[in-house]
């Protein structure tokens, strides 16, 4: 009987023995250099050297927008409240926020997750439909592993490809932000101004942690999708095309349609958590960070118990 | 009586209201290279991809060395191997690779285990070439290589010779029963071509439409089903008599003007003796050889595609 390791590293082996594969890696790594070498090319457009005085006019600045504006709500009100908090925090530090570090450049590849969803959408894919395209799936199945342990595996490598991407673009945007920059701003802090209306430093890791976090949910989300459409429908473009299709346009819709109520139930209402964060608003006002964690768990459940169900039950015939 | 390592139970298959698969049961004992016989739709493929779990049966059971296939899957997959329709493999792997990854789905495949089986094969100048390279016969090797890695006890092969030259063929029939002989195996091969289960098995089922039409015996069991006696008399109805009290009345048949007996060559003396005795007169006796063809022909109402 086959253990779920040695069919893991089968799947892995499958995976990383194609030249596409390390094509994608190759894509990834481009984009996030071309993305550094824009960030430091803009960053070195800007002069810095008084960047005490643009923070003390910011901060006149604000407070005279809260004075002139008596009918601001209270969410904004605290919002602008805290940016000045943290401004005057800035300057009696000597922290300048402008500061190009490494954390910089880690924090913006977290926009680059988006990539890192597609390219592995592309591979979760290829993972079940393909084999039924190049006429593997009889052997595959025709051995001591349950249909639902081949499944499994498939499943595991997939997320441990995206595992790879995630920790390839964190190191690759540490390791150019260190080169352009140097190491000197590594121990910058991050601030924030926690419930208690004090300005807390945290570390910059963590923060840029909380973003990768954020987008994975996504990643995660997508990811799963893709797949169940391969198990399900053995169809690669099928799961491809629906997953960005989804992915690319779901923000929008669920945006355009944010006045209707049902619109809450909708996958890309809840994929986005960000919206919970203090500052934003939810798409609809009723919608509460654990409504949306529900949502995301039922779908991943419902996804996850369609691809089995097909994928072991379905006959594969010629 | 030999242990049969595959059991047919009441197979069965139904596809709408139609039975693709119907009620098949027979056994195959050990050590046989047996063959599933049948026009093109009859149901071979149908069973085979059943009995290793890529069709689910709508009835019945298939047993492999007492493990039912259904109760007890990954178990009973330890004493299969097989290859259904073309041996495809990763064509983006060598040869090798393909190996790894079959042999690393079993418990205790050991490198040495790949490299004999891959000179059992006679593999080994091109085992590490890209699969994308091979010929279809080596393909077709790389297959059996693949299904033979986990010792199994039966080696199931779903129209192994589709698309074979005639040397391919012939080299597949050369290392299926150096398999028998040197790994003990029982080999389970389907095809519609009758030529080709003549050179390369013992026996065979013949299934039609679904149904077991038969299980006979084929090369090196030349029985009496397979030979008959012709008899030219001048009395018929008389020497029928005679002969149905002696063999039996399941043995006589009359073709035209001539009797036939199911019988071997053997008996020609003694029947020729008997006749004479009885004051018939004999105008000819001799045994033939019924072709398989004929007696395939016979069984499914010449409905054979060859």
């Amino acid at each position: 009987m086959s253990s779920l390791a040695n069919l893991i590293r089968n799947e892995n082996m499958k995976i990383y023995r194609r030249p596409r594969t390390w094509a994608m890696v190759g894509i990834l790594i481009l984009a996030l250099a071309l993305m550094s070498g824009v960030m430091k090319w803009d960053a070195s457009k800007k002069d810095h050297t008084d960047w005490k005085q643009d923070l003390s006019q910011q901060i006149v600045s604000m407070q005279s927008n809260l004075d002139k504006d008596p009918n601001m709500g209270q969410e904004q009100r605290a919002w602008w409240t805290e940016q000045i908090k943290l401004n005057q925090y800035y300057l009696d530090h000597d922290l300048n926020p402008r500061a190009m570090t490494p954390w910089s450049y880690v924090n913006n590849s977290a926009s680059l997750i988006i990539l890192v969803t597609i390219l592995t959408v592309i591979i979760a894919a290829d993972m079940i439909a393909a084999e039924f395209s190049w006429g593997t799936i009889k052997l595959l199945l025709v051995g001591p592993a349950s249909r639902t342990k081949v499944m499994l595996a498939k499943y595991i490598a997939t997320m441990m490809f995206a595992l790879l991407l995630l920790l390839v673009s964190f190191a690759v945007a540490f390791s150019l932000g260190s080169v352009l920059e140097g190491f000197n701003g590594l121990n910058l802090p991050h601030l924030a101004v926690g419930t208690d209306g004090v300005v807390h430093e945290g570390s910059m890791i963590v923060d840029s942690l909380q973003k990768y976090g954020y987008s994975v949910v996504s990643l995660l989300m997508y990811v799963t999708m893709a797949f169940m459409i391969s198990a399900a429908f053995r169809s690669s473009s099928m799961a491809i095309a629906f997953s960005l299709l989804f992915m690319l346009v779901g923000n929008t819709l669920s945006g355009l349609l944010s006045g209707y109520q049902w619109v809450k139930y909708l996958l890309f209402s809840n994929i986005d958590l960000t919206q919970y964060l203090e500052g934003a608003h939810p798409l609809r006002p009723e919608m509460t960070l654990g409504f949306s964690i529900g949502m995301l768990a039922a779908y991943y459940v419902v996804f996850q118990l369609v691809a089995w169900l097909l994928f072991t039950r379905r006959d594969v015939a010629a | 009586m030999i242990e049969a390592v595959l059991q047919l139970r009441n197979v069965t298959k139904t596809i709408g209201k139609r039975n693709i698969v119907d009620n098949l049961s027979f056994d195959i004992p050990a050590g046989e290279v047996f063959g599933f016989l049948g026009p093109n739709g009859a149901g071979k493929t149908t069973t085979i991809r059943m009995i290793v779990g890529l069709i689910s049966m709508s009835k019945g059971e298939a047993i492999v060395k007492g493990v039912p296939v259904r109760q007890n899957f990954e178990l009973a997959m330890t004493h299969i191997g097989a290859i259904v329709e073309n041996p495809e493999m990763y064509k983006f792997l060598t040869g090798y690779q393909n190996l790894v990854h079959f042999a690393r789905r079993h418990s205790g495949v050991t490198k040495a285990r790949i490299d004999e089986v891959v000179k059992l094969l006679g593999l080994q100048n091109r085992i590490h070439e890209k699969v994308k390279r091979y010929s279809l016969g080596m393909r077709q090797r790389l297959g059996v290589a693949q299904a033979i890695l986990h010792r199994p006890s039966l080696l199931i092969l779903d129209e192994p010779t589709n698309g074979l030259d005639p040397a391919g063929i012939r080299e597949l029939r050369d290392y299926l029963r150096k398999l028998t002989r040197e790994e003990g195996l029982t080999v389970v091969v389907s095809s519609h071509l009758l030529s080709e289960m003549e050179l390369m098995c013992d026996r065979v089922a013949i299934i039609q439409a679904g149904k077991l039409v038969d299980v006979r015996p084929l090369q090196g069991y030349k029985d009496e089903q397979g030979t008959k006696i012709v008899v030219e008399v001048g009395n018929k109805s008389a020497a029928r008599e005679l002969l149905v009290a002696v063999v039996g009345e399941s043995k006589v048949s009359e073709r035209g003007e001539t009797l036939e007996v199911a019988a071997d060559r053997a008996a020609i003396p003694e029947l020729t003796r008997m006749l004479v005795g009885a004051g018939l007169e004999v105008y000819g006796i001799h045994a033939v050889q019924r072709s398989l063809e004929e007696q395939f022909l016979e069984i499914t109402g010449g409905e054979m595609v060859v």
